[in-house]
């Protein structure tokens, strides 16, 4: 009787406690956002700073400076999704890098060495997930470890002088080359970025690494091999990274051994900055492909105009920051939608007036 | 049957002893304690070089940094937190005492002061970000890492501050006697004030209350993200002084110092090193400090074997997976709470 005579407004309004409602349109909306956020900053850019648009070919070739960032964060959000993280993948860039060097100098056809060293790194993001599902710990102090221990081995390989000055048609391709107006790196970074949307959005794997981060428990009981697909995030992101490091050392056509370092904190502003949720199982990565760029263009935009990489980097801990305040605070109103929220204010403002 | 109680007694006695024995044995403390002495032993054995007072203090006071912010870290993970921002905190004090110090020979009593401010506004900062912007600690943390980092390069303007006045350095690598410095003594009684604050008042306990669990703690009238907000500030505060020990036991400081050496996972791995769960709740200052101290001894005697510095991080990364794996509920998964943590509503 009481549920009958209740306004229908009240139906309307999800429960303060379910934040998954809607949140398939709260994705969409956040994209969004981002999509209109890189517009405005590219406008920006393009009319005060000289040099930044280039006359469209000019920004083309500015993508060169991040889209290894992007690679990583590429991997990184299969991790997170999977309510997991991967700290080892700044290191692992350069130890891909270093590793595909020294082989390349050793009279190894460059090609292999690239191969070689992909595997070498998808086979240490395996071992990283295996220590964290056989031994139950957890991932940040594992991947930490193996941050540091993959710091010590590219140094140690790469010994007094890493290699440099690499053959041309790998400088091409992995590096500075590009096809018409638009950068190899870009297309190799498209290529990546489609698969890995396609793996999460489309397949049975991608859809089990997100229950997976959502809820554990249910991915168990659903008969999801939950161990096997966790080694199989971690590899996946391990494979980004060994692409990303490749890619940096193509186009400094140089390895480093300290390559990778500044990579991780960006690439993991990338990724929340994409709306993928950091307890994992929510986020797309279409989120995360356009948050790469968000990112890249305002790094890029500040260094054409001079400014030092050290404020850059401030800037991208601001702006991470303030997207995940703006991003928590929207969630927890439930959602962008005004109307929603003014019609939920007034019901409780009518509640409280009605209780006294 | 006074007889037969007798024997019943003393096997009770000795059943206790043994259990209690047990106990220490299995107390983190305790094997650390043993793995420092095994690693001693051993690099004395094959160089009694290693034992020398000299080493022994040099050993002691660079551990002491690690020491001291680990001891801020584990307030931290007590409570289910996690600080990646310390390296640039400890930077950032060490830049803003080293300039009115190499300037105007600022007195040591007033440095210290300046690390009490710095530490406090940037751990505030910190806190504020987790207990009242809710933003995951690793995701704040991290960001205020690159924010407070170039807040420190703008600071240091770029230059290497080295001619700080010999007070400073005399309190940094002097002994009290032969193989006992002073920031010993100094982190010595920081870490017996913070474990006061956490087994001896209502903060500290709800320290470990909050991090056992929230949503409980919440429910018992805890203040829960006040004392989070707490946890970060405590933090910030001993990463200030960590700075300034720093600063005058290494004489010099420019704009990467303390990011460049790895302080930050340092003061993670000697926390974890030293027994305090991830998981929070579980843990104490003591094991930290020891076990930055062990990290210190066993990187001291890599070099001593001879092996190259560039493996050092190495050590420390292994070393942090054989203490997790060694004691696997210190490591075990967090379980990062979906649904909002207490106190939200």
């Amino acid at each position: 009787m009481t549920t009958a005579a209740a306004p229908p407004a009240r139906t309307h309004i999800p429960p303060q406690s379910d934040a998954r409602g809607g949140s398939r349109a709260r994705e969409r909306n956040w994209i969004l956002a981002l999509v209109v956020l890189l517009v405005a900053e590219i406008l920006y850019f393009s009319a005060t700073v000289t040099g930044f648009f280039g006359g469209g070919t000019g920004m083309l070739a500015l993508t060169e400076q991040f889209v290894d960032i992007g690679m990583l964060a590429l991997g990184l959000s299969v991790v997170i999704l999977a309510g997991e993280i991967d700290l080892s993948a700044g290191t692992m860039s350069s130890f891909s890098g270093i590793l595909m060097a020294v082989l390349w100098r050793d009279g190894i056809e460059i090609w292999l060495a690239v191969v070689i060293a992909l595997v070498a790194s998808t086979l240490v993001g395996a071992l990283n997930g295996l220590i964290i599902t056989i031994f139950r710990v957890d991932s940040l102090l594992v991947t930490l470890a193996m941050q540091f221990i993959l710091g010590s081995v590219a140094t140690a390989l790469s010994g007094g002088s890493p290699p440099y000055g690499f053959p041309s048609s790998f400088v091409t391709i992995a590096g500075t080359g590009s096809v018409g107006p638009i950068p190899y790196q870009l297309v190799v970074f498209g290529v990546f970025a489609f698969a890995i949307a396609l793996l999460v959005g489309r397949t049975r794997t991608g859809r089990s690494i997100a229950l997976i981060g959502f809820n554990r428990p249910a991915a168990r009981w659903s008969g999801i091999r939950v161990d096997r697909t966790i080694v199989g995030a971690f590899m996946i992101s391990a494979f980004m990274a060994g692409v990303g490091g490749i890619l940096v050392s193509g186009f400094y056509n140089a390895a480093r051994d300290d390559l990778g370092d500044s990579l991780l904190l960006p690439a993991i502003t990338i990724v929340v900055l994409g709306g993928v949720d950091i307890f994992g199982g929510k986020g797309r990565i279409a989120g995360v492909i356009v948050a790469t760029f968000v990112l890249g263009f305002l790094t890029e935009g500040m260094l054409v105009d001079g400014q030092s990489s050290l404020s850059a980097t401030m800037v991208t801990g601001m702006l991470l920051i303030v997207s995940l305040a703006l991003k928590i605070t929207v969630d927890r109103r439930g959602g962008f939608d005004v109307r929603a929220a003014l019609r939920q204010r007034v019901q409780r403002s009518a509640r409280t007036e009605g209780a006294q | 049957m006074n007889v037969a109680l007798e024997v019943d007694r003393t096997r009770a006695t000795r059943r206790t002893v043994r259990h209690a024995l047990g106990r220490a044995i299995r107390l983190r403390e305790v094997q650390l304690l043993v793995a420092i002495g095994v690693v001693v032993a051993a690099s004395t054995a094959a160089q009694p070089a290693f034992i020398q007072p000299g080493n022994i203090s040099f050993m002691l006071a660079d551990a002491s940094a690690t020491a001291i912010l680990s001891i801020g870290q584990t307030v931290v993970v007590l409570a289910r937190g996690i600080d990646l921002s310390v390296a640039p905190i400890l930077g950032i004090a060490a830049v803003l005492v080293a300039f009115p110090a190499q300037d105007l020979n600022m007195p040591i009593i007033a440095g210290l002061g300046i690390v009490l401010a710095v530490g406090l506004v940037l751990g505030a900062a910190n806190g504020l970000l987790v207990s009242v912007a809710r933003i995951p600690p690793i995701i704040a943390t991290l960001a205020t890492l690159s924010v407070y980092g170039g807040l420190q390069f703008i600071l240091a303007k770029g230059e290497e501050i080295s001619n700080i006045p010999n007070a400073y350095g005399n309190l940094g690598n002097n002994d009290i006697v032969s193989g006992i410095p002073w920031v010993l003594l100094i982190t010595a009684v920081l870490a017996i004030v913070v474990a006061f604050l956490l087994r001896s008042t209502n903060v500290g306990r709800s320290i470990y209350a909050v991090g056992n669990d929230a949503a409980a703690a919440h429910r018992s009238g805890i203040p829960v993200q006040r004392i989070i907000f707490l946890t970060y500030v405590i933090s910030g505060v001993l990463a200030g002084i960590g700075g300034f020990i720093y600063l005058c036991h290494v004489g010099s400081v420019d704009s990467t110092t303390g990011s460049d050496s790895n302080v930050n996972l340092l003061s993670i791995a000697a926390t974890l090193i030293g027994g305090t769960a991830l998981t929070g709740g579980r843990g104490g200052v003591f094991g930290s400090v020891l076990g930055a101290v062990f990290l210190s001894v066993a990187l001291t005697a890599m070099v001593f074997a001879r092996i190259p510095s560039i493996w050092e991080p190495a050590g420390v990364g292994v070393l942090m997976l054989l203490a997790m794996l060694s004691d696997r509920r210190a490591g075990a998964p967090v379980r990062r709470a979906r649904r909002r943590t207490a106190g939200s509503a």
